[in-house]
């Protein structure tokens, strides 16, 4: 599985599709750091809530791992490799199990990298208005929520890359369910007073998890809801990839 | 050791192979040959199990693809479609794999230098030629130094030399006791590489034989003048030989000139000429598969 794990890590570092994501990365992560931190009024900037919230800018690492992770499987199938990964691994699971790792490693990197960069665009910033940076307990800690969260997302995208099969299609169903389904059934949950149960859509026990989302699940029950997907996901882009005709 | 046996495999309405049997021994070259769309490619996806049977089992070694213990190290195997990331050098594609198969990373380079892509193998491969394509993929298949190599079509793209040079190293490994099966659907392209043949036809079987045997069909024929053409007809069909009258004074017979003038000689037919016709390869694999092939 070492050596699996290995040579899918040496895929993602052998084209040149990284330097793009991590690009979207650190313009995604940096201007939203700088919009919050240049935007906070003198009261707050040393409030602890709000240098959370400004740690939580790394979460588009969540964004970019799910893509990471999707692309793991649906790039394979889009330029015909798969046909050599399932020769050298026939048993297609460890294959998916592999790539999971892998998505769960990269997104563990890219939160890091997006850490990185907000604090390294705000504390100057927090500086500037007379503030400082607490690097207490709750803030390690929600720094290690955030990257908790991008990795899940990461191993997450890869079974619903397996899923699809299609880098356009997982996309475009990515946006659509963040965007529109995953409100829609929210609002319909509160509509029949099940709000609670609207903690648990992939959307909500992520953020929950990030810190984006509030009054939801705890970071630790979203972590757990968050693992469920990623099983479930990838136990679903199993079954389509073990029943895939490779041609 | 590629054993199949009673394949079939249906996409959708379209059945693709039909109840196909047929085995690839050990110390021998096999060639797998049919028109275009026979179900060749087909039979060798459900062989190195990227295709799932819908009835019928394969065997590489005893065992199903997916049970290998190494298949890397097993079996070797070059199929049609491009198999490399066209944004990834050759070598890192190489690189890749053997880190995935667990090889050591020095056997890399030594494939390289095998099939002579050491110069373009820093290269990204969506630079490469249809022949360093296929010396990309051979060298894909070689990484582990396997006991059974399956080929689709590898003469596709490759110079004279480069199928000179694959022919020798095919025959060596048959020579060293390993199994070899590639397909074709030029026969005479891998007449002197083959020792068998399995010709399939529409997803079914129509012929295994040596390449021998099928030498000798192409052989085994010859064109008669007589003056007595009818009688020498009759007598011939007596004989058991196939004999069709062409014109007034000419046959054509599917036996050897020998046979003919023995049996003229013996009933004091007159002969004005006996001349040993050959079908080519192409003729006979044309006849074993009724001439239907898209061409």
């Amino acid at each position: 599985m070492r050596a699996l794990v290995g040579a899918e890590l040496l895929k993602l570092r052998t084209t040149r599709a990284w330097i793009g994501y991590v690009v979207a990365l650190f313009l995604l992560s940096g201007i939203a750091a700088a919009a919050l931190a240049g935007g906070a009024a003198a009261f707050e900037i040393d409030s602890p809530e709000y240098q959370r919230d400004l740690v939580s800018m790394s979460v588009f690492a969540g964004f970019i791992a799910l893509l990471v992770g999707i692309a793991l499987v649906t790039a394979e199938w889009r330029h015909g490799t798969i046909t050599r990964t399932i020769l050298v691994t026939p048993r297609r699971a460890r294959v998916l199990v592999a790539k999971q790792i892998a998505g769960f490693l990269v997104g563990v990197v890219l939160a890091v990298l997006a850490v990185v960069v907000v604090l390294a665009v705000s504390i100057p910033v927090l500086w500037g208005e007379g503030g400082g940076f607490v690097l207490d307990a709750a803030m390690m800690g929600r720094i290690g929520w955030v990257v908790l969260a991008a990795a899940l997302a990461g191993a997450f995208g890869v079974g619903v890359g397996a899923l699809l099969k299609s880098q356009t299609f997982a996309l475009v169903a990515v946006i659509v369910w963040t965007l529109v389904l995953e409100p829609l059934l929210r609002a319909l949950l509160e509509l029949v007073e099940r709000e609670g149960a609207a903690d648990f859509l992939p959307g909500q026990a992520l953020g929950a998890l990030d810190g984006s989302v509030e009054d939801a699940l705890s970071p630790a029950a979203g972590g757990v809801v968050g693992f469920a997907y990623v099983v479930g996901f990838g136990v679903l882009g199993w079954l389509r990839l073990e029943r895939s005709d490779i041609t | 050791m590629i054993e199949v046996e009673g394949l079939t495999k249906r996409f959708g309405s379209t059945l693709a192979v039909d109840d196909l049997s047929f085995s690839a021994a050990p110390g021998t070259v096999t060639g797998f040959l049919g028109p275009n769309g026979a179900g060749k490619t087909t039979t060798l996806r459900a062989i190195l199990g990227l295709v799932r049977p819908t009835a019928g089992r394969t065997a590489v070694l005893g065992q199903p693809y997916r049970e290998l213990e190494r298949p890397s190290r097993q079996v070797g195997a070059v199929l049609e479609t491009f198999d490399a990331h066209p944004g990834r050098s050759g070598r890192n594609h190489l690189r890749l794999l053997a880190r995935a198969a667990r090889f050591p990373a020095a056997r890399v380079d030594e494939v390289l230098a095998l099939v002579e892509l050491t110069d373009a193998a820093r290269r990204r491969a969506k630079g490469y030629s249809l022949g360093m394509r296929q010396r990309l993929g051979l060298a894909a298949a070689l990484l582990g130094d396997p006991e059974v190599l399956v080929l689709d079509e590898p003469a596709n793209g490759l110079d004279p030399q480069g199928i000179r040079w694959l022919r020798d190293l095919l025959r060596s490994f048959a020579r060293e006791g390993r199994t070899v099966l590639i397909s074709s659907h030029v026969l005479a392209e891998m007449a002197q590489t083959v020792d068998e043949v399995v010709i399939i036809h529409r997803g079914r079987l129509v012929r295994h034989a040596t390449m021998a045997e099928v030498e000798a069909m192409a052989a085994g024929a010859a064109r008669v003048r007589s003056p007595d053409a009818e009688r020498l007809a009759s007598l011939l069909a007596d004989a058991g030989v196939d004999a069709r009258v062409l014109a007034d004074d000419l046959l054509a017979v599917s036996t050897t000139p020998e046979r003919v003038g023995e049996i003229a000689a013996g009933h004091g037919v007159v002969l004005h000429e006996l001349t040993a016709e050959r079908a080519t390869l192409e003729e006979v694999f044309l006849e074993l598969t009724g001439g239907a092939g898209e061409q």
